[in-house]
């Protein structure tokens, strides 16, 4: 019974979650912007749903679901509610639910927001869909579905900023979500299901096939585009145009998130594979200390913040690549205390824009004592960012030092990340120092009052959070130890506020020293670091690259604008001419056919006559001329139907050709006598080509005709003309009854050619364009 | 090379310079030249030996029957094609002043574009209900 | 059961002849109604009864095989007959709740249009799907060149004499076959390729042929060129049918004649490779919503034909997949580009903006076809994408499945440009009078329900596009039926 034994908690929940976004509009209209108190409570509903699937993911025991969708195709909505799923979709349903909450009071009262509310709890729901996802491919279509939804968010702010900010971010995490595609199907062929936990479970076949660097490369790609790593970082400082809470939430907590995700996920696949630790703790410091280099020079909050996500993020991939027992427990504590401080502060900068009017530094100073609530978040949340006992940062980054220095394989590696990684932090904790300093310190400037407490409490919780949890670190222990026994298989090591004196902690008193010193050495730094303007943006290289592309695209689209038949025609001759050749090639010495036979010597009087005859129609620049010669060929080759049994046809071409030369003769009288002149290029390149195809379509008929002698359908039509179809002349009995049914599509051609005509010869005269 | 084989070679020549040049007229011609070379090829596939009338009884060796129904579906065919191709041409007299449908008129121009939407002055379209419908065609 | 094939063709073409004397258009409209039913019926008759992987053949006029014409249906023929039908009458809906429908030509053309297209899938034998291929393409000229405006002239000259050279070229390729095969019925030549060169040559002058019929780079330029010029709802319906047309055409006679040969398979994959590429990028470069979607047309061609080149069976189950839901995506968006057209006056990008406020259910529709046709997850599009990259890699057809991938990011990147352009973006100046008619998205909104449905519930289109797909590949039970 699925319902009594949790299974169906998991797609339960998602299920909710998209349901929910789809009433949401209507919900709008009746309540406005309170429905994120509303969508807040249902968040909070749906993580305490979690918590027994939790309890037993803990006793490594996960609620798994599958049901059928391409079965035929392997493809099946399989949900799995494990240890490393259930920390994630903690994160995403908990700071859903703070964020929701912190929404209700940031949007204006005035309008209703249903777009807003809706988009936002469609991407929640898809990417809690990606954290529970127990197949590939369901994980790829939620991975792609945050695309999509923070696209939409990102752009329906409006101006022409956003816009191109949200393409950035679709565009590349899109083409990551490709490279994820391409990974997927890759994995698929090799082990032969899309299950991960299958697939997981055979990380050897994987690891052992051909397939496997480039599995590791697309996967790289996919996380380095979602999690924003060098040099794919560019999207996200962009995405910032999205309101305060989008921001907080896709940007910092979730969407990016997922590449983080996605590499605690496929740690198995990667052990013992050195490579990939020395590519994920080289791009992901380079991203850790570049955004941090980054962060400290910025004077628009959100802009710091956002590059604040990208050092981060860099530092999580880091760990997550790594992926031995301590990395893996250090990241999913930093995952957590990440995403606690992140929201917190995004949440205040959203508070300081409201109540301040802006979030640049320069302008703002002394908000500590006329917000003091919005400063004490702040300072926690800013503390817990730079690494300060005993908050939740100072803990999973010293997790984070043990893990980098203890990377296996040995070498240079774990010293070139244990630097980096002190790097990093050390500006963690100067852009730390920059916010609040920069915001609230300095003298009051503007008279402004605290926020209403509705707005600030949201933040307070998750500023309080980061305290409580380093305290109590214990309380994550458990959950971040069962993520590492499935990963790694070990469980032995133990999340700590204190591990004793270890190097780690030596690390970390290092950061701090020289995180204080590069704030007091800020002003002489700023000077410097203020002038030197990055050489390289990927924004514009991104924005360059998509204007050439169009342009590329301009170019090869200039083959479809002119408006002359000639150069479509001279395509499908060319490609008739080199197909015809290439076949020929291929094929010509096995025609498999009987020997030539020659055609009697009375032939050529016809084709002496007609060929001064085609030259003429050819040549000729009087109208009347042309068609007396066209009429000429047409009477040489009645000629030459006579002589080869087949007076029927004679007769007809007589008739139709003297039809047809009485309809151009018509059509002359709307236009000149003359034909334009031909330019000698285009009588070249036309000679040529005709040349071609004249010779190519004699050589082609002499080798291919003749050299059978009579088909069974012949004589049997020649046989059963008079039995079966009751006439004489076989050639009428074939039209009339043997094949009836092209003539009957010959008719509607005659038909829809008169209609056709007809409406063309009679369109009204005043429709002339100008 | 037999006699018929030239004649294919020198018909789909002809029609192949014909067509790659400007005018619609002179491109229905030799749409006509090219299908009297294919008319041929396909005569011409069921072999040239036997050559009396496919009558029952009118011959010995007579011809094979299938090409030439081929060919007169065929001819007829061609013929409503040229007629269409010639009405193109008349009514690009009419539009143009000539039959030359090149550069008459700068392939960005969208004067005319979609003039069935337009109501009859030319105004700015608001939507269809304007519109009398059928009158883009009836005399 | 499969003596009524033939009228799967004949009676929208019979029909065709009433509406186009029949002077009042509710009548013209009820007729049509009762053409399209019947083909449709007929295809959803003939996959119901091929279920068991059978065929169902006729001999026209009761003659002998393989003497007489014959028409035959497999799974594949029933499910493309039900599309165009399906196709056929949302665009007369469309056209008809625009007011374009007025002239008789419009429903006459249309109805031959269908009757053409169905005898061309239905029939087994070379020269008669050459004349179906040229009713088609008259009824097409006719579509095209509604109003004999200046810019349908120009456009329908190049339309009609880049096919007409097409139809020239597959009837001396048909000449060629019959000159050293002595048959011209598909059941006689199953194989004949790889037992006779002279064939091979023939048959390969019929697929460069189809090869322009369906707009393969470099035959493709006619395509994008002409279509956007036609009237919306033509544009809409050529899209849905004429060009696939070719497609099933190419796939039967690759299928049939060639026998999938590794020669012929690998030089499809490259040509669809480049058809792929070629198309999108002149998507990218367009600045026209019409111009953009029939870019994207030659693009989306190159998908189809990669699944012929692959030629396994999951390799044609995905790309019959790929074919039915990627008519009713495409179908979908050219008929929203004519909501705009016709609602704002212009689908030139650089007119449009802010759509996304002043017609949020438009925006809905073309957001959901879009992001079918770039492949976005859960829709059809991902389905038959994903399929389209499995078969692929499964066949160690690596390149073509990369391409594939990366071509899906460029359709996105096109769409991205519409949606940025028309639908965010700041509204045009001058206000435009007149109110949105619902009415005219009601067709379009059925159609962008299909890639969400064919998304969630792809196992049931799967079956289908499965069995056509075994259907195509199972060339022995095909020409057994046709020529016993």
């Amino acid at each position: 019974m699925p319902v009594a034994d949790g299974r169906i908690v998991p797609s339960l929940l998602v299920l909710s979650l998209f349901v929910a976004a789809a009433c949401v509009p209507f919900a709008a209209r009746r309540v406005g912007r309170e429905l994120g108190y509303w969508l807040a409570g249902l968040f909070v509903l749906a993580a305490l749903a979690l918590v027994p699937a939790g309890a037993r993911a803990l006793d490594r025991d996960p609620v798994t679901s599958s049901i059928d969708w391409v079965p035929s195709l392997g493809f099946s909505v399989g949900l799995r509610l494990d240890a490393l799923s259930v920390l994630f979709s903690a994160l995403v349903l908990v700071l859903g639910a703070v964020i929701f909450a912190y929404t209700a009071r940031y949007l204006s009262p005035s309008s209703r927001h249903g777009r807003l509310y809706a988009q936002l709890t469609f991407f929640a729901a898809s990417m809690l869909g990606l954290v529970v996802a127990g197949d590939a491919v369901v994980l790829l279509v939620f991975w792609e579905l945050t695309s999509v939804a923070s696209f939409l968010l990102i752009g329906g702010s409006g101006g022409p900023e956003a816009s191109r900010a949200a393409r950035r971010a679709l565009l590349v995490t899109s083409g990551g979500g490709l490279a994820l595609l391409a990974a997927v199907v890759l994995l698929v062929v090799v082990v032969g299901s899309a299950d991960l936990a299958t697939i997981v479970a055979h990380a050897d076949r994987v690891r052992a096939s051909p397939a496997f660097p480039a599995i590791a490369i697309l996967l790289l790609l996919a996380v380095a585009t979602k999690s924003a790593l060098f040099p794919f970082h560019f999207w996200l400082p962009g995405a910032m145009v999205a309101p305060t809470p989008v921001s907080a939430y896709l940007h910092s907590a979730t969407m990016v998130k997922a590449g983080i995700y996605l590499l605690l996920r496929t740690v198995p696949l990667f052990e013992g594979v050195h490579a990939w630790d020395v590519a994920l703790v080289l791009v992901g410091l380079t991203t850790a200390v570049f955004g941090a280099s980054t962060a400290i020079r910025q004077y628009d909050l959100k802009a710091l913040l956002a590059y604040s996500t990208v050092s981060q993020l860099g530092l999580l991939a880091a760990l997550a690549g790594v992926g031995t027992q301590k990395a893996v427990l250090a990241t999913s504590a930093h995952v957590v205390a990440h995403a606690l401080y992140k929201a917190t502060l995004f949440m205040v900068v959203g508070i300081v824009e409201r109540e301040a009017g802006s979030r640049d530094i320069r302008e703002l100073s002394g908000l500590r004592r006329v917000m003091p609530l919005a400063a004490v978040a702040t300072g926690l949340a800013g503390l817990s960012m730079a690494g300060i006992p005993p908050l939740a940062g100072f803990v999973s980054k010293e997790e984070a030092f043990a893990a980098f220095i203890d990377i296996p394989g040995g070498g240079w590696l774990p010293l070139v990340a244990g630097v980096m990684a002190v790097g990093a932090s050390a500006l963690t904790f100067a852009y730390g120092w920059r916010i609040f300093e920069g915001a609230f310190g300095g003298p009051v400037v503007q008279r402004l009052y605290e926020p209403d407490r509705s707005f600030l409490a949201p933040a307070l919780l998750t500023s309080a959070a980061g305290l409580v949890l380093g305290l109590a670190i214990g309380v994550l222990d458990p959950l971040a130890r069962a993520v590492t026994v499935e990963a790694v298989g070990a469980r032995d090591y133990h999340l700590a506020l204190w591990h004793g004196l270890t190097p780690a902690l030596g690390m970390s008193a290092t950061t701090i020293v020289l995180g204080a010193a590069l704030v007091l050495a800020r002003h002489r730094l700023e000077g410097r670091l203020g002038r030197r303007r990055p050489r390289v943006d990927g924004a514009s290289i991104f924005e360059a690259a998509y204007a050439r592309a169009v342009r590329a695209g301009a170019w090869i689209g200039r083959s479809a604008a002119t408006n002359a038949p000639g150069p479509y025609l001279g395509a499908v001759l060319a490609a008739t001419l080199g197909a015809a050749m290439l076949a020929g090639w291929w094929w010509g010495d096995d025609l498999g056919l009987g020997p030539r036979v020659g055609g009697p010597a009375r032939d050529w009087p016809v084709a002496l006559l007609l060929a001064p005859a085609v030259a003429v129609v050819v040549a000729a620049r009087d109208r009347i001329a042309a068609v007396a010669a066209l009429g000429l060929v047409g009477f040489a080759l009645a000629l030459l139907y006579a002589l080869i049994g087949a007076p029927d046809l004679a007769i007809t071409q007589v008739l139709v050709e003297t039809l047809t030369v009485a309809l151009v003769v018509l059509v002359f009288r709307r236009l000149p006598r003359r034909f334009s002149v031909v330019r000698p290029a285009r009588a070249v390149v036309a000679g040529a080509i005709a040349a071609g195809v004249g010779v190519l379509a004699a050589v082609g008929t002499d080798a291919l005709t003749g050299r059978r002698g009579p088909s069974e359908v012949a004589r049997y039509y020649l046989r059963a003309a008079q039995p079966e179809a009751g006439g004489r002349n076989v050639v009428n009995t074939i039209l009339v009854d043997f094949r009836a049914l092209d003539t009957m599509g010959e008719i509607a051609v005659l038909a829809l050619a008169g209609l056709g005509a007809i409406g063309l010869v009679t369109a009204v005269r005043s429709r002339r364009a100008p | 090379m037999s006699a018929i084989a030239v004649v294919v070679g020198v018909l789909a020549a002809g029609g192949t310079y014909l067509i790659l040049q400007r005018g619609v007229v002179r491109i229905a011609l030799g749409f006509v030249l090219l299908g009297h070379a294919v008319n041929v090829v396909l005569l011409a596939s069921g072999g040239l030996q036997e050559r009396g009338v496919p009558i029952v009884g009118a011959s010995s060796d007579p011809a094979d029957p299938l090409p030439q129904a081929f060919v007169l579906t065929a001819i007829v065919i061609a013929f409503g094609m040229t007629a269409f191709l010639l009405a193109l041409a008349f009514r690009a007299g009419e539009l143009f002043g000539l039959d030359d449908t090149e550069g008459a008129i700068p392939p960005d121009e969208r004067v005319d574009r979609d003039l069935d939407e337009a109501e009859p002055d030319g105004n700015v379209r608001g939507g269809s209900e304007t519109q009398v419908p059928g009158s883009e065609e009836d005399p | 059961m499969s003596r009524f094939l033939p009228l799967a063709a004949a009676t929208p073409l019979l029909l065709a002849a009433a509406v186009a004397v029949v002077p009042a258009v509710v009548v013209r409209r009820v007729v049509a109604a009762a053409a399209i039913a019947t083909c449709g019926g007929i295809g959803v008759a003939a996959v119901g009864s091929t279920g068991d992987g059978g065929v169902l053949a006729t001999q026209l006029g009761g003659f002998p095989p393989p003497f007489a014409i014959a028409m035959a249906a497999d799974t594949f023929a029933g499910l493309m007959l039900v599309v165009f039908a399906l196709v056929t009458g949302l665009c007369l809906a469309f056209a008809g709740l625009r007011g374009h429908d007025g002239s008789p030509r419009a429903h006459a053309g249309a109805l031959a249009l269908l009757g053409a297209a169905a005898g061309a899938t239905l029939t087994a034998d070379l020269f008669n799907l050459f004349v179906w291929i040229e009713v088609l393409l008259l009824s097409s000229y006719v579509l095209i060149t509604i109003g004999g405006t200046a810019r349908r002239v120009r456009a329908g000259t190049i339309y009609v004499a880049t096919n007409l050279l097409g139809s020239s070229v597959f009837l001396a390729g048909v000449a060629l076959v019959y000159a050293t095969a002595g048959s011209v019925n598909l059941g006689v030549l199953r194989g004949a390729a790889a037992g006779s060169g002279g064939v091979a040559i023939g048959a390969t002058l019929v697929v460069v042929a189809l090869a322009v019929k369906s707009a393969l780079v470099p035959v493709h330029a006619w395509l994008p060129r002409s279509y956007p010029d036609a009237p919306t709802w033509v544009t809409a319906l050529f899209s849905g049918t004429l060009t696939k047309v070719g497609i099933v055409a190419l796939f039967r006679v690759v299928t049939v004649v060639f026998d999938g040969a590794a020669g012929v398979r690998e030089a499809i994959l490259i040509v669809a490779g480049v058809t792929m590429v070629v198309g999108v990028l002149g998507a990218v470069g367009q600045t026209s919503m019409r111009a953009i979607l029939s870019f994207h047309m030659v693009s989306q061609v190159g998908y189809l034909v990669m699944a012929l080149g692959i030629g396994t069976i999951a390799g044609l189950g995905a790309g019959v997949f790929f074919l039915v839901q990627y008519i009713a995506v495409k179908t979908a968006l050219f008929l929203v580009a004519g909501a705009v057209e016709s609602q704002e006056g212009s689908d030139d990008l650089e007119e449009l903006g802010g759509l996304v406020h002043k017609r949020p259910a438009l925006a809905a529709v073309f957001l959901i076809s879009a992001f079918a046709l770039a492949g976005v997850p859960p829709l059809s599009g991902f389905v038959a994408k994903v399929a389209l990259v499995r078969a692929a890699f499964d066949g160690a057809a690596y390149g073509i499945g990369a391409t594939a991938v990366a071509v899906s990011f460029l359709t996105l990147l096109s769409m991205v440009k519409i949606w940025n352009a028309a639908f965010w973006g700041s509204m045009p100046e001058e206000p435009i009078p007149g109110e949105p008619r619902a009415g005219l998205l009601v067709p379009a909104g059925v159609l962008a329900a299909v890639p969400i449905v064919l998304g969630l519930f792809a196992e049931s289109l799967w079956v289908v596009a499965d069995r056509a797909a075994r259907s195509l590949a199972d060339v022995v039970v095909y020409a057994s039926a046709v020529a016993p």
